[in-house]
């Protein structure tokens, strides 16, 4: 049994920042699927000179490490950055940057293979059907759908578990009433840790471990409900 | 309606894979376009349904060249014709969701998100055209299943039924019953009769000239990349006027695999749709 007193933090405080890490995740998650399943659409079907290359180059995005990704993203947020006159660093907003770079090569690369796979007969089979391009496309998405929704939940957890770059572009802010402005669970158990307040840490650490086992449960019944073959 | 090609072309990595082709379908008729493998009759069906234009020559419906028209309206020409090919390529859901696509997709989003709720919800709208393609093929009894798991016949079946559900003016077969046994065979075989008796015009390419002769009104001979006899098939078959078909007719392919296949067989599964 957890203590209804958490030892050096208050529930609001833990609350808050479970709400700053979801919202931050789940809004970097679905931009960058958005995002990411036309592009892969796109480069799955078609030929173009050096289709190799961005293959490979997606492919190497899914180890960009985190803080890089962090510095560039501040530096291009910064005052005297490109993006400078949106006034954005610090905020969860920049966060959610970060994260859209961090988790786009991740979803991207697996819907890529994904889509690759869906046999030819499939598309031409929407197409013959009287499908537009985008019905096709929704068609191959369909026929894709474990591989997309296994896209996703990977992102997801590259999100959530990322550590360095929200820390640069974030701040790991709390408010001075003790809620959390741009303080993840992450950059939380690093504080946390540092502080030596091990209870606190270790409670964020099984939110968050319980936060990663509840989306990849429902992605597992997602995929079990279409193998059924109803999901259609 | 009719659909007609007129001095069609296609070439494919340098290799004229056909030249000069003319056909014309009409309503209630059935065509056969026969050939040995590799003939380019892959590719010639794809012409048709307008996956891409052809090199030279042209594609009219009712008289319209159909790369001439606006992608809008060469949709709603599409949405005339329908496909089967030599594999059944269903989606992995329940059949009713197969056969029931080309008519979702022909709907207005707003109708279609709905009724996709309604799917969910288990309120599916299943039409009089759906439930009569089902009948004509014999699954009536099959809604529910996911159609990955049908046989192989049954799965070709079921394709049929998909093209045939959307009331097209003319349904392009693809060698559509070339892994199927005679029981399925003739199953699809009655099958097309029907939509023909029901003024469906209808396009079978194939090798099998015993198929061509039970069901076709006509016949086009396509070898090594043109039309070289055409005629009903009593007249093509016992009565050919030009060596290579009657050198066809006696079990002769007249084919050599490495010279003529390739690049036909490579130029057929290269057809991607272009709109």
């Amino acid at each position: 049994m957890l203590p209804l007193q958490l030892p050096g933090g208050s529930w609001a405080y833990v609350l808050s920042i479970v709400l700053v890490t979801l919202e931050v995740s789940v809004t970097a998650v679905g931009l960058s699927t958005l995002v990411s399943l036309p592009v892969a659409l796109l480069v799955g079907f078609t030929d173009f000179p050096g289709k190799r290359l961005v293959e490979a180059v997606i492919n190497t995005g899914m180890g960009f490490p985190s803080v890089v990704v962090g510095l560039v993203v501040l530096l291009l947020l910064s005052n005297s950055g490109p993006l400078g006159s949106l006034d954005l660093v610090f905020t969860p907003q920049a966060m959610i940057a970060s994260q859209f770079v961090l988790a786009t090569p991740v979803i991207l690369s697996v819907s890529l293979s994904a889509v690759a796979g869906v046999e030819q007969e499939v598309r031409d089979a929407a197409f013959a059907m009287g499908g537009t391009r985008v019905d096709v496309g929704l068609a191959v998405l369909k026929e894709a759908r474990y591989g997309v929704v296994t896209a996703i939940l990977a992102g997801f957890g590259r999100a959530i578990s990322e550590v360095g770059s929200v820390l640069i572009v974030g701040g790991n802010i709390v408010y001075s009433d003790g809620e959390s402005y741009t303080r993840t669970l992450t950059t939380a158990i690093t504080v946390e840790a540092r502080q030596g307040r091990y209870e606190v840490g270790l409670v964020l650490g099984a939110i968050l471990l319980a936060l990663v086992l509840v989306v990849n449960g429902l992605g597992s019944w997602i995929r079990q409900r279409g193998r059924g073959g109803g999901v259609t | 309606m009719t659909l007609r090609a007129t001095d069609v072309g296609l070439a494919y990595e340098g290799n004229q894979i056909f030249a000069d082709v003319s056909l014309e379908i009409a309503s209630g008729e059935v065509l056969t376009i026969v050939g040995p493998s590799g003939a380019g009759k892959t590719s010639l069906l794809r012409l048709l349904a307008a996956f891409r234009p052809p090199d030279e020559g042209t594609i009219a419906w009712n008289g319209t060249d159909i790369w001439e028209l606006s992608r809008r309206d060469r949709l709603a020409v599409r949405r005339r014709l329908s496909m089967v090919f030599q594999e059944p390529g269903l989606f992995n859901a329940s059949v009713l969701q197969n056969v029931t696509y080309g008519q979702r997709v022909r709907l207005p989003w707003t109708e279609r998100v709905r009724r996709a709720v309604a799917a969910v919800t288990g309120g599916d709208h299943v039409s009089d055209a759906v439930e009569e393609a089902l009948e004509t093929v014999g699954l009536a009894d099959k809604h529910d299943q996911n159609a990955l798991s049908l046989s192989g016949g049954e799965a070709q079946r079921v394709s049929f039924a998909r093209a045939l559900a959307v009331d097209p003016a003319v349904m392009l077969l693809d060698e559509p019953t070339s892994n199927l046994d005679p029981r399925n065979t003739a199953v699809l075989e009655e099958a097309i009769s029907r939509a023909r008796d029901r003024g469906v015009g209808v396009v079978i390419a194939t090798h099998d000239m015993h198929q061509a002769e039970r069901i076709s009104d006509g016949v086009a001979f396509l070898f090594d990349g043109e039309i070289v006899e055409t005629g009903p098939p009593e007249q093509v078959f016992e009565d050919p006027t030009d060596p290579r078909t009657a050198r066809f007719v006696d079990g002769d392919l007249l084919y050599d695999p490495d010279e003529a296949t390739t690049p036909r067989e490579r130029a057929s599964s290269s057809l991607s749709p272009t709109d």
